[in-house]
């Protein structure tokens, strides 16, 4: 990590092994880790803890997508400055692949980032080091 | 004669001498002959019945030789006449033959004079019967024709495809009542171009064989959205129709209506991609762990390998439950299960099951209470499916209970059904829960369900079981208060519950 000061990510995954797997493996990487398993709980974590970036999954059944959370976070002023990624595994089972393209695709999915699950944790990281480098330049 | 038929021949003469000569000469030849002696009886037996052939004397004491003949010929027609005559003259023949008569012959003739004449009259004769012959059957060929299109049109009109037929031009030849009720289909007029009219795939199914002079025998399909967001899909199917030249006369078109089956196949291959995503996330979960065990620069305390041990063990139990619980879900859609039915004792059956979770039960110190009333008829069931049934309302009943909660079972009968309820004072549903519950993997998310496993199968296997013996079932559930299943089991049904008889 280039900067001294530990980086703070909030997870948000409402499947509770996915989440304790990626937190282990991202403070393993240097990083402070904090989870939620609902978007709900995900955007309280935020604004009392204001992370450095979030890694939202898309599909949570209870309360909002991962898309929705991250429209919110983007919106918000402390927020609107992070990286946020957003994981699904649905190119897995529709064939979709999501991004967005069109000025009023980009108006709705704010996100910096998704990425198909399943994802290596050296990816994860090699994409939040990027956004970090980025913004410190 | 010639071809081996006797020719039937009157003879109408007042002269008996040549009466009897001339029925003896032919008699002699083969002919059947029969005589009369005057006008009137020539009358009565020429009409009696039919004669090939008729020699009338024209002068006779009572009736003229010409009215004689005109009367047979009113009944017979066919029957072929020759005037016989003394008097000979161009116009007595001409006259005779006006009115009907084949020839005459003068008299007095020679054997070989009549014979010759007799001959002539029974080519003619023979003529005109092939002629009727052939007259006849053609009508009834003709009859079978018009029977032959009426019945093709009756089929034609009675199938619920939609056809339509379409000549070189593009313009409509024939099509049914049911091609009308598809878009486009509907402007149909005989002898008007229509291909402008019609769905651009389906023309373009059409154009294939008008545009090209392909004297192949091959049919094009495709489907085809002809009312947006899967509201009517239909399969078309566009097959040449050649002369008997080999040339191309037209085009015939089958419209079929698949909205209802692209609607199951949509929900299958939802079904599929549903069920891959519910196997593969524990998969993850469980390979997940086992990649953080094996990687080396990762310290993982003890507590936290027998943690994530636990949970890959929890994980890989409700995958062996989810793969359980679709296998029956697949024998059941298959029909490969074999009801065993026989008389049994529901409440026993239930009592039995209650044990099997005695566990869980005092684990979570629920109380459970079973109240029978009096005389509960036997029920004509598989039990193997009963107990399914029941082990799956009360696995819940207990998963989604309060610690200290209880489970009230009420059994009793009432008219043709075996009416069960299972009461829970468990977390209960909210309306918007309620309406998914028996969808395939659908369960409740929320802080209360967060620790408790469960395939999200179950309840859709005790739906499919509830169906399968024409019952239904009733759900009242207050979130947070708990939820009542009641089950409506019919203790006699004709027809589903026994269709596979096989104990």
């Amino acid at each position: 990590m280039k900067s001294d000061v530990k980086k703070k990510i909030l997870l948000v995954d409402d499947d509770i092994d996915l989440l304790e797997q990626n937190k282990i493996l991202l403070e393993s990487k240097g990083y402070i880790v904090i989870t939620a398993d609902n978007s709900k709980q995900g955007w309280e974590l935020f604004k009392s803890e204001k992370p450095d970036a979030a890694i939202l999954d898309l599909i949570m059944e209870e309360h909002d997508s991962g898309f929705v959370l991250s429209y919110k976070i983007k919106k918000d002023d402390y927020g609107k400055n992070i990286p946020v990624i957003v994981l699904t595994s649905a190119a897995y089972f529709t064939g979709f692949k999501f991004s967005a393209s069109t000025g009023e695709e980009k108006e709705w999915i704010r996100c910096d980032e998704i990425i198909n699950k399943p994802v290596a944790a050296e990816e994860l990281v090699k994409k939040l080091e990027s956004y970090f480098a980025l913004k410190e330049n | 004669m010639e071809n081996g038929h006797s020719p039937k021949i009157l003879i109408v003469d007042d002269e008996k001498g040549l009466r009897i000569g001339t029925k003896r000469l032919l008699e002699g030849e083969g002919y059947i002959v029969e005589t009369a002696e005057n006008g009137c009886e020539g009358i009565k037996l020429g009409t009696a019945s039919e004669f090939d052939l008729a020699i009338i004397d024209l002068k006779m004491p009572d009736i003229d030789g010409i009215s004689v003949m005109k009367e047979i010929l009113k009944v017979y027609p066919d029957s072929v006449c020759l005037i016989a005559t003394g008097y000979a003259s161009y116009e007595t023949a001409i006259e005779a033959i006006k009115f009907g008569a084949f020839s005459y012959i003068p008299k007095p003739f020679t054997p070989d004079e009549l014979f010759q004449k007799l001959s002539q009259g029974y080519s003619r004769r023979e003529l005109i019967i092939e002629r009727k012959k052939w007259k006849q059957e053609r009508e009834e060929r003709l009859l079978e024709v018009a029977f032959e299109k009426s019945r093709l049109n009756t089929i034609i009109n009675s199938i619920t495809d939609g056809l339509l037929v379409v000549n070189k031009n593009g313009e409509a030849v024939l099509y049914n009542p049911s091609a009308l009720k598809y878009p486009g289909f509907d402007q149909i007029k005989i002898e008007e171009y229509i291909l402008d009219k019609l769905h651009p795939q389906i023309t373009e199914l059409i154009n294939k064989f008008l545009s090209s002079e392909t004297s192949e025998q091959k049919s094009f399909s495709s489907q085809v959205e002809l009312k947006a967001n899967r509201q009517l899909i239909v399969e078309a199917t566009s097959s040449p129709v050649f002369n008997p030249d080999g040339t191309l006369a037209g085009v015939v078109v089958i419209i079929k209506d698949i909205t209802g089956l692209k609607k199951i196949e949509f929900l299958k291959s939802q079904f599929v991609s549903m069920v891959s995503h519910e196997l593969k996330a524990p998969i993850a979960a469980v390979y997940g762990y086992l990649k953080l065990f094996s990687d080396t620069s990762i310290h993982l305390t003890e507590e936290q390998k027998l943690n994530y041990l636990n949970r890959s063990q929890i994980r890989l139990d409700g995958l062996l439950k989810m793969v359980n619980d679709l296998l029956d879900i697949s024998r059941m859609e298959l029909k490969t299960v074999n009801k065993e039915i026989k008389e049994i004792d529901l409440t026993a059956v239930i009592k039995s099951i209650v044990e099997l979770f005695q566990i869980e039960i005092k684990k979570k110190n629920i109380s459970i209470t079973i109240n029978v009333s009096e005389k509960i008829p036997f029920l004509q069931a598989d039990q193997d499916e009963m107990s399914r049934l029941f082990t799956n309302l009360l696995s819940n009943a207990i998963k989604y209970n309060k610690t200290g909660g209880s489970i009230v079972i009420n059994i009793n009968s009432s008219g043709n059904y075996i009416i069960t309820e299972v009461n829970d004072t468990g977390i209960g549903m909210k309306p918007a829960e309620s309406a998914k519950l028996f969808q395939e993997f659908f369960r409740a998310k929320n802080d209360k369900t967060k620790d408790i496993s469960g395939t999200g199968l179950g309840l859709s296997i005790v739906k499919r079981i509830v169906d399968s013996y024409s019952g239904k079932m009733e759900v009242v559930s207050e979130f947070n208060m708990g939820t009542s299943f009641k089950i409506f089991l019919p203790l006699r049904n004709g027809n589903n519950n026994t269709e596979q008889k096989t104990g």
